[in-house]
């Protein structure tokens, strides 16, 4: 069983922290609307655990002119992967 | 579908009870879910614990008073109530200070919670 958790506020909100709680060993985190900015800030996303898989949705990064060229730690994935990841999943949490 | 199919739904309630209408709207989407005799689990974790506390009275802000709803969770068949423990001790608070005994559970119990579930609705 793995579920794929979306972030869609920024790190102010602390939805990461809160959602974090209940995430399991195998979860995708993925950062969607304003919860992009959480893979821009890389002393947040240098902390990210390794036995979850993290994503950032590129057209969110794209409009807010985020760049993580240098970030290995997030997988950037399109609104097409996403659709994909959903069906993938067993379950999407949202977190908002 | 021939028949409704019976499914889990795990509902997330995180948010205090009157600054916004989404601890309502969690709730009503529970008791709609129980009326339509699917298993419902309900989970109260961060600020969401808030909505637990006794003697609440909503009246003045000419609002329904959540607490006096969840008392009838059972009654609706939604037995399967948890609250977060670290959510709670964080607040000063302890299952005396609620309406209601849910159960006292840890991120680890949460976590099985939510993978016994086919739908998580996080509020």
């Amino acid at each position: 069983m793995s579920t794929l958790h979306t972030i869609s506020k920024s790190p102010k909100s602390q939805l990461l922290s809160e959602c974090l709680t209940l995430v399991d060993k195998g979860d995708g985190i993925l950062f969607i609307e304003d919860g992009v900015y959480y893979c821009a800030n890389s002393k947040v996303s240098d902390d990210f655990e390794s036995d979850v898989t993290w994503y950032g949705l590129k057209e969110d990064l794209d409009a807010r002119g985020l760049k993580l060229d240098d970030i290995k730690t997030i997988k950037i994935i399109n609104y097409q992967i996403f659709v994909e990841m959903c069906e993938e999943f067993d379950k999407v949490i949202s977190w908002f | 579908m021939n028949e409704l199919q019976k499914q889990t739904f795990t509902f997330i309630s995180r948010i205090a009870p009157y600054g916004s209408n989404r601890p309502q709207l969690c709730l009503d989407t529970a008791l709609a879910a129980a009326v339509f005799e699917q298993q419902v689990n309900y989970v109260f974790m961060e600020d969401g614990v808030y909505q637990l506390l006794k003697n609440q009275d909503a009246e003045a802000i000419h609002t329904k008073t959540i607490g006096k709803t969840l008392e009838t969770l059972d009654l609706y068949g939604i037995g399967n109530t948890y609250v977060c423990k670290e959510s709670l001790e964080s607040r000063g608070l302890s299952l005396g200070d609620l309406v209601i005994k849910p159960k006292l559970t840890n991120g680890d119990e949460l976590k099985t919670v939510l993978n016994s579930s086919d739908t998580v609705i996080n509020l």
